[in-house]
């Protein structure tokens, strides 16, 4: 049963990135085009316009985005996977958590590419890489269970309250600013700044740019603690897509 | 004969509106039946009588909200069209795709994908992308890999055949072939013929409710004989 699912996982990420290729000119191109001209927009206005004077600071932008475009896409893609596949829902009978896993995936392999372009560019930039780079694997690793338990989380709700896609974007939004992808968070107050270390993705971007700029390992206790939220917020949100599972297809149409 | 599938009058709703304290609708009320293996079971009521609904709650898509369902572990499944498909994917794709979504296997439809290609009679086109079929290009392929499919009771919703005319009476004798190799089946139907043809037990089911369940001849006597339920469809009407 498991397996089966693993399969039907697999191959609906193929297909939807098969489809998505079909459906523009450029096609795969996309995937890197994209995510370059949002991070150009970001650099002209905080490296060019606003001058920031912070040393390093392309690099600093480049893998913050790059750690949280990812993360994005898992919740906006996945957070909406279930309530868009709804009809489907209705006519076989298949666990829903397919479907936002489907799009995790999809993000995934998409933030690979972006990953091996980001140290292509580094390493042109005067940061050579380093043996610190193994520690990637555990920090993408935890990224990714924290974006598939949001996106679990958000695609369970959104079918209930579909007026939630006008909020998440401006959570998102909000979210990126309090995790320090587009500056630096060292000037946040004590008291405050222990809740911030409670958010894994200040933690996650911050542990990539230390391997990726100084060769730095990350900081074990911190990563712990953030899989550790990771976890929890995962299987709340598998928990909570298996919970409501009987609802969804008593939704009206 | 033991059933293989209990309902004991078993409701159904539905959330009508996306609303706070939005009323639930009931589109089954109280509906009973046992289906034994091997049972061809007719299906029959007016539109809006919860006919698809009790085929899903059979299914397992739907759970009920009150009375009891009893089911052996067997497997039930709808015969479903083109489930999934993706226009931009090829024909040999979305076979895989639709396959998996019915709960085969991947290497089990990789295995039959030559005969869904045979009995699809697509050639070249089962590698190009499905937004370049004609729609009865696509009930082909659709029809072909749902027949793939074997579970120990299907479940029918009208369709017994798709397609033109040749590619109909192809498709007609294939599922009548499964029906009478002994497959169990639950088929809804608006036309007396059919029912007649295939099943050998009927239920008639009004406003959610089931009404009658026994031999097809006598239940579908009983649905002509009532004149609000036989308007629609007495013959020649």
């Amino acid at each position: 049963m498991r397996l089966h699912y693993l399969e039907l996982v697999l191959f609906s990420t193929y297909a939807e990135l098969r489809a998505e290729r079909a459906r523009s000119y450029l096609g795969l191109l996309w995937w890197i085009i994209e995510p370059a001209m949002n991070m150009a927009v970001y650099y002209l206005v905080f490296a060019v316009i606003l001058k920031s004077t912070q040393s390093d600071y392309v690099p600093f932008l480049l893998i913050g985005l790059t750690f949280w475009q990812w993360f994005k896409s898992c919740v906006s893609h996945g957070g909406y996977a279930i309530w868009q596949q709804l009809p489907l829902i209705r006519q076989v009978k298949l666990a829903p958590a397919v479907f936002p896993s489907v799009q995790v995936l999809a993000d995934t392999l998409k933030f690979i590419c972006i990953l091996l372009l980001l140290v292509a560019i580094l390493w042109a930039s005067g940061y050579p890489p380093n043996v610190a780079y193994v520690g990637l694997v555990p920090v993408a690793l935890v990224e990714l269970v924290f974006a598939a338990g949001a996106a679990y989380v958000v695609a369970a709700v959104v079918p209930f309250l579909p007026d939630l896609r006008f909020i998440i974007e401006q959570v998102l939004q909000v979210l990126m600013f309090l995790s320090g992808v587009v500056f630096a968070l060292d000037r946040v107050p004590e008291p405050l700044a222990r809740w911030f270390a409670l958010n894994p993705i200040a933690v996650l971007v911050d542990a990539a740019r230390g391997i990726l700029m100084q060769g730095r390992w990350p900081d074990w206790a911190a990563l712990a603690q953030v899989a550790l939220i990771s976890c929890v917020l995962y299987a709340f949100g598998a928990f909570l897509i298996g919970r409501l599972t009987p609802r969804y297809v008593k939704l009206p149409t | 004969m033991s059933a293989i599938i209990t309902l004991e009058n078993v409701g159904v709703a539905f959330n009508a509106q996306l609303r706070v304290g939005s009323p639930r609708f009931w589109a089954l009320e109280d509906v009973s039946l046992s289906l034994d293996r091997g049972d061809r079971l007719g299906v029959i009521g007016r539109n809006g009588a919860g006919k698809s609904t009790l085929l899903r709650t059979l299914a397992g898509i739907v759970a009920p909200d009150r009375g009891r369902l009893r089911r052996e572990p067997v497997s039930c499944q709808l015969l479903s069209l083109a489930l999934g498909f993706m226009p931009h994917l090829s024909g040999r794709d979305n076979a895989v795709l639709s396959g998996l979504m019915l709960g085969m296997r991947r290497r089990e439809i990789v295995r039959r994908l030559p005969a869904i290609l045979e009995f699809s009679e697509l050639g070249d086109f089962f590698e190009q992308p499905i937004s370049s079929y004609s729609t009865g290009m696509l009930m082909r392929l659709g029809f072909s890999v749902a027949m793939q499919v074997e579970p120990d009771v299907l479940l029918i919703d009208e369709v017994l055949a798709v397609g033109d005319a040749e590619f109909k009476e192809k498709s007609g004798a294939a599922l009548r072939q499964r029906i009478h190799d002994g497959t169990t089946v639950v088929f809804v139907s608006h036309v007396d013929e059919q029912i007649r043809q295939v099943c050998n037990r009927a239920l008639w089911i009004e406003h959610g409710r089931s009404v009658m369940h026994g031999k097809v001849d006598e239940v579908l006597a009983a649905y002509h004989a009532e004149p609000h339920a036989a308007a629609k469809h007495a013959p020649g009407a």
